[in-house]
């Protein structure tokens, strides 16, 4: 009988998780995952729909070929800009919502409503409301044409370089804008390291600038990937996005294929952030 | 008598440290201000340009301020909703029970998913979160086309559930709680089991009390997600009546000819499609602050 228990716990134990997931799973399965195998098998067909179905003609790589190698124009043209300026945007954005969250966890007058004008760009982000407000050129630095910062970069930089940063600094106000979830993760994140800590830290003589360092840095290190990998998919799935933009919807295949080559681009790079940050985060919660 | 002696330059060590702080703190401020001012900035824009007048919507450079404001906007916006086939409460109506649904579901779902895969051993647990970071890469505009057939051959076309369930499994929301479940030490669920709480119990009073920021986070992106959605009413809605409020007014707006007509409605109507986001956001962002200092984790 109390055996039994037991077994009957493991079990439950085993598969409540199963249980609780199973919802997520479902849905998941058909919205996700069937449509996304289904978009690969499509990047390999010429599909076309007609009165009376979907037809789909096998092409072979032909449309992967096609982006890499002879039309390479779209995809080189607008990708390698977009991934250099990414490049930029990614360590200003993760940094400056750092800063704004260690600030926002002082005690000062108004904290609350600071906090929440910081996190207020989360309904911006997502919404036609910063598009309109950037075609119409308000996103912009005034300053940059005006202290010739902008001329002074092209001057020293060769222009493939300087173009991303240009635009990176032009592009500044849009960098705060994307910022309010990533702050608010930080800010979350510091809580959950107890004023104990710092006391004692205090007590043995330690200054703010060495408690930065030596405390609050290495306990946000999982905050600190958490929050690169967000701003990585929110910058690379951002409707305003050359490539996303590029999609064509009436040609199946070839914006299939193209989103598959794209994919797999943010996957290496996803990849390239997951083994830097990974390592950092895996030696400082060691050390602690 | 020793005791003043002592306590004077301690006293005095206390004072300069507070002064030094408060310059901090007012070098703080002044930031915060000055960079919230760029945050308020698209805020002000919305409103203002809803007042706009006409001959004010086209001036260039463009103005923040609206210098004649006038309720223009909102007639036309007004005239034009009230002679549509269907009446616009239904698409508002449509627009709301979608987003408050989808909100409860997605929110409900991710949360459900991602406590296992954070504290439960399971197998294929590491699969699963592997496949979640991997379609956290994708657009949601690359499976529109597959995502239409899989609707029509569940038969959910023309309902609510079409609106609701092909937003619901978003990875974003599994990731990002997972990550929030991950800071929880197994300690205080382990001690909530030996006070035999069942695994639900543990779940909603312990889990989700914890990662309410989490929680109240993706409340508030899913809610706006859902509210202005046109694709599910594009692709999946070909009744009238079952179309949302967001997919109307761009129905106002795009189908012109002459794109400078009706933009003062337009206006009208992006400030419209923004009040609730805020609300939902105002109502939200205080769990969301309220962060877990008090939650009983450290």
């Amino acid at each position: 009988m109390n055996g039994w228990i037991r077994m009957k716990n493991r079990m439950s134990q085993r598969y409540e998780g199963i249980f609780l997931i199973l919802p997520w799973i479902i849905g998941f399965l058909l919205f996700v995952s069937f449509p996304l195998l289904y978009s690969l098998y499509m990047s390999f067909h010429n599909v076309r729909i007609t009165g009376t179905g979907i037809l789909h003609e096998y092409v072979g790589t032909k449309y992967y070929n096609n982006i890499l190698f002879q039309d390479g124009g779209v995809f080189y043209d607008q990708l390698l800009p977009f991934l250099r300026q990414v490049l930029f945007m990614i360590p200003i954005i993760v940094i400056f919502s750092f800063m704004i969250s260690i600030m926002l966890n002082q005690k000062f007058l108004g904290r609350g409503l600071f906090r929440a004008v910081f996190f207020l760009p989360v309904i911006f982000s997502s919404g036609n409301v910063i598009e309109r407000f950037l075609s119409q050129g308000r996103g912009q630095l005034g300053f940059l044409e005006q202290f010739s910062i902008s001329t002074a970069l092209t001057q020293y930089l060769p222009a493939s370089w300087s173009t991303p940063i240009v635009s990176v600094l032009n592009s500044f106000v849009l960098i705060l804008w994307y910022s309010g979830v990533q702050i608010l993760l930080f800010l979350a994140g510091r809580q959950t390291i107890s004023a104990s800590v710092y006391e004692a830290a205090r007590i043995d003589g330690a200054n703010p600038w060495e408690m930065f360092w030596k405390i609050t840095l290495p306990a946000m290190m999982p905050f600190v990937l958490l929050n690169t990998i967000y701003t990585v998919v929110d910058l690379f799935t951002f409707p305003g996005n050359p490539i996303i933009a590029s999609v064509n919807p009436t040609q199946y295949g070839p914006t299939s294929a193209l989103i598959w080559v794209y994919f797999l681009i943010i996957l290496l790079f996803m990849g390239l952030v997951m083994l830097l940050l990974g390592r950092a985060v895996r030696v400082t919660t060691q050390t602690r | 008598m020793a005791m003043p002696l002592i306590r004077k330059p301690f006293r005095f060590r206390r004072r300069s440290k507070l002064f030094r702080m408060s310059r901090f703190e007012k070098v703080v401020v002044f930031l915060l201000v000055l960079f919230s001012a760029f945050m308020l900035l698209p805020l002000v824009y919305i409103f203002n340009h809803a007042f706009k007048p006409y001959e004010e919507l086209f001036v260039y450079p463009p103005t923040i301020w609206a210098r004649n404001p006038s309720f223009q906007n909102f007639v036309e916006l007004f005239q034009m909703t009230s002679d549509s086939v269907v009446p616009v409460t239904r698409y508002i109506f449509n627009s709301l029970s979608v987003a408050v649904l989808s909100v409860i579901a997605v929110t409900g779902v991710s949360a459900l998913c991602a406590y296992p895969l954070s504290k439960h051993k399971f197998p294929g647990d590491k699969l699963v979160f592997a496949t979640i970071m991997l379609t956290l890469l994708f657009a949601p505009e690359t499976v529109s086309i597959p995502r239409y057939l899989v609707v029509s051959h569940l038969g959910i076309m023309n309902t609510y559930w079409g609106h609701i369930l092909p937003m619901v499994a978003v990875p974003v929301g599994v990731f990002l709680m997972k990550q929030f479940i991950d800071q929880i030490p197994n300690e205080l669920l382990e001690s909530a089991r030996l006070d035999g709480a069942r695994e639900i119990m543990v779940f909603l009073r312990i889990v989700v009390p914890v990662i309410l920021p989490a929680v109240a986070t993706i409340g508030i992106i899913s809610f706006q997600s859902a509210w202005g959605n046109t694709e599910t009413s594009t692709l999946f809605m070909q009744d009238e009546q079952m179309k949302t409020f967001p997919f109307f007014i761009s129905t106002l707006t795009t189908n012109m000819a002459n794109n400078v007509a009706r933009q003062g409605a337009a206006a009208a109507a992006a400030l419209f499609m923004f009040i609730p986001n805020l609300i939902i956001f105002l109502v939200f962002q205080s769990k969301v602050i309220a962060t877990m200092a008090h939650s009983g984790i450290k």
